[in-house]
């Protein structure tokens, strides 16, 4: 077992939970796709685009979703749904009644309980022939390590950058996101070959110049599509489909219907990826 | 001979479709149709996808593009 996961493995905890599947070690993505699979993923499957070769690939990843709250229900549901391999969910939180109007991997009875396992009980319900751990852990640069890509749902400029920071120096891609109101921002990143998070926004915004969605509120359904956007940028990045969202974020503001794609060069000065 | 006459659309062309992707380009499948859905979906699904099509009967045979 290497050192990432044997981190990773202290942070999962006792067995209270049986749809985690942390034992599960070396089973995912082996071997060709059985009829239940086949059947399982025929919806994307059928997709021109799509191909055994795109489902294997999922099925070998391993990806982590930082933040299992309004961006990362539907990241990690639509993840383990289309049959990625492993998933690895980081939460530090607890369910709150305040939640449950956007964080629909979380129900009322989950209240109290820690979301990295809330979360992990619900996908297992999803897609049992997948590995789901959670990490209940604030997030941390080692998490990263020997993974195949990352989904920042995360609410915090801080944890923002330290994810986008992380995923530069250990080369892996990332797909951020964040939501406030009824707008939002995708951007998928290819370290060392695309613009990063910092090449856009090279300053975090002064604290407080920004409210989060505590303060501000945000609206289920916007968090919903900004999640969904996610999700689709992973599963490009992951399967080598077309049409990756890099070198670029798109700017989504769901009160006007505008869906701005902004362009965006890598600076050769960048303190997170300019050596990466 | 795949035969998908047990199975309805779309698995009749998922099935159908990972076969050919198994094939080199040139190669041909044989896919046993049930008449209907199946016999008009599938030689359209695999035309669709630039394959060379022929159907005789109830089979349906592809040249993988």
């Amino acid at each position: 077992m290497s050192e990432r996961r044997a981190f990773l493995r202290t942070l999962i905890g006792g067995g209270l939970f049986p749809h985690s599947t942390a034992d599960r070690d070396d089973d995912a993505g082996a071997g060709g796709l059985s009829p239940a699979a086949v059947e399982r993923y025929s919806r994307q499957l059928v997709l021109p685009e799509w191909s055994e070769a795109a489902q294997r690939a999922l099925g070998g990843a391993s990806v982590l979703v930082v933040g299992a709250g309004a961006l990362g229900s539907p990241v990690a549901a639509y993840l383990a749904g289309a049959g990625v391999g492993r998933l690895g969910i980081v939460d530090d939180g607890a369910v709150e009644l305040s939640n449950l109007h956007r964080q629909h991997l979380h129900f009322t009875p989950d209240v109290g309980v820690p979301k990295a396992h809330s979360a992990v009980a619900k996908l297992g319900f999803l897609n049992p022939e997948i590995v789901v751990e959670p990490y209940q852990a604030a997030f941390n640069d080692t998490m990263v390590e020997g993974q195949d890509l990352v989904v920042d749902c995360s609410d915090a400029f801080d944890t923002r950058y330290a994810v986008n920071a992380a995923c530069c120096a250990a080369g892996v891609p990332l797909v951020e996101g964040g939501v406030v109101g009824t707008s939002g921002l995708v951007m998928a990143i290819r370290p060392g070959a695309t613009a990063c998070y910092r090449c856009a926004f090279p300053q975090a915004p002064p604290p407080g110049a920004v409210p989060t969605c505590a303060q501000a509120g945000v609206l289920g359904p916007a968090a919903g599509v900004i999640g969904s956007l996610q999700a689709l940028e992973a599963l490009k990045l992951l399967a080598g489909l077309d049409g990756a969202l890099t070198d670029a974020f798109l700017q989504v503001d769901l009160a006007t219907h505008d869906f701005l794609r902004v362009v965006v060069r890598r600076r050769a000065d960048c303190p997170d990826c300019a050596s990466a | 001979m795949l035969d998908v006459t047990g199975l309805t659309c779309p698995m009749t062309w998922v099935r159908t479709k990972l076969e050919l992707e198994r094939l080199a380009p040139g190669e041909a499948l044989e896919v046993r149709c049930a008449e209907g859905e199946a016999l008009e979906n599938v030689p359209r699904s695999a035309a669709d996808a630039g394959h060379d099509v022929q159907v005789n009967g109830t089979i349906v045979r592809i040249v993988r593009r």
